[in-house]
């Protein structure tokens, strides 16, 4: 510990980082035990949806290692990597997979996922959009990818146990504090204000499209007098 | 007299015969009707639930949900009716006709649900109306997930 330290991950990458495990965490559970819990599924889908969302913007916009042009896996720097002559900071080549495999995965998950019904009494928010058959295939995709992503979750896990016990390197830590020990990064720059509401204002935007609150009201229960008796 | 006793005779034995040789495609169909019917049902609950509570609402669809799950549905699988055709193709699961002890289990946890589902509607108290209307489709989902194909 030379008392030298750089920030690596900014506040809005660590809230989205804290806030995306805390989701798919209940909407995993919720999922599983359905019953009344699915509205709060429904619900955690369409925060995830606005999640993503501001993740791809902040990628874009965010600061110096929240960059996707950052850390994208090109191949020379997965090739330098796998060599041991990779000398950067943030996600490194081999984590850079592990961060686009979340992203589509999860992409696809919350896609599905609006769209699909569990033929009991739950329908995605925007299950109207769709015939029954088409629905039904996207639950199908979205049962099957819910084993893929547990499977993505658990490899990262024991990355981070790995990269902890082996090679020392508290991933953790950085991404709760944001700081990172050493000398040899620089802190992240960018990611301002101006950034941080275009991608606030796609997020939102996103996830109101997701909730399909945009959608007509499904037509009011006819009233009584037009009901017959029987 | 004879001859009438004979026709009763025979018309008992016809329909004991019909009802035992129900074409597997017509098993599916009023299987399938079953619980397409439940499913509409659960939804006026859940209109309840989730917007303006209507007790007779309820009450009716309770009522409905209680007297499919009582009228038997077991027999609507028979031999052969693993696979087939009936408003679509069935999306049973092999393991139904193998695992009748697991079978029982779920059916009889949703025929439960499904009585006491009644008799909380009957009582028009909301919030129980969605507690229990929470405990009946987790029954649905328990059978869902253990005998039903995803496609």
């Amino acid at each position: 510990m030379n008392g030298k330290r750089f920030l690596l991950w900014d506040l809005p990458t660590r809230l989205f980082h804290w806030l995306l495990v805390l989701a798919v965490i209940g909407a995993m559970v919720s999922g599983q035990l359905g019953g009344n819990l699915m509205v709060w599924h429904g619900r955690l889908g369409i925060f995830v949806v606005g999640l993503l969302a501001f993740r791809l913007v902040w990628g874009l916009v965010g600061s110096t290692y929240a960059r996707f042009t950052q850390f994208f896996p090109l191949p020379a720097r997965v090739g330098a990597y796998l060599r041991g002559e990779w000398r950067g900071e943030g996600h490194n080549p081999l984590g850079a997979f592990a961060v686009f495999a979340f992203f589509g995965l999860l992409t696809a998950q919350v896609a599905s996922g609006l769209f699909s019904n569990d033929d009991i009494a739950f329908t995605g928010p925007l299950f109207s959009l769709v015939d029954k058959a088409l629905s039904n295939r996207l639950t199908g995709l979205h049962h099957l990818l819910s084993n893929a992503l547990i499977a993505l979750v658990c490899l990262h896990v024991a990355a981070i146990v790995y990269y902890g016990r082996v090679k020392k390197q508290p991933l953790v830590k950085a991404m709760l504090t944001g700081w990172k020990d050493g000398a040899s990064g620089e802190s992240a720059r960018g990611g301002g204000i101006v950034a941080l509401v275009i991608a606030l204002s796609v997020s939102f935007a996103l996830a109101y499209g997701a909730s399909g609150n945009w959608l007509p009201p499904p037509p009011a229960p006819p009233a009584a007098s037009e009901t017959p008796d029987w | 007299m004879k001859s009438k006793l004979l026709l009763a005779l025979l018309t008992i034995t016809l329909a004991g015969t019909a009802a035992a040789q129900l074409k597997p495609e017509d098993a599916i169909k009023f299987r399938q009707s079953g619980y397409s019917f439940m499913a509409w049902n659960m939804g006026r609950i859940k209109a309840s639930v989730e917007g303006q509570f209507n007790k007779d609402e309820v009450i009716k669809s309770a009522n409905a949900i209680q007297a499919i799950a009582n009228s038997g549905m077991g027999a609507l699988y028979p031999a052969g009716s693993d696979h087939g055709t009936g408003w679509e193709k069935t999306r049973v699961k092999p393991e139904f006709f193998t695992n009748k002890e697991g079978v029982a289990k779920v059916a009889m946890a949703f025929n439960k649900e499904a009585n006491e589902m009644a008799k909380v509607a009957a009582t028009g108290d909301a919030a129980a109306v969605k507690e229990q209307f929470g405990k009946l489709g987790a029954s649905c989902k328990a059978c869902h997930d253990d005998f039903k194909i995803k496609q």
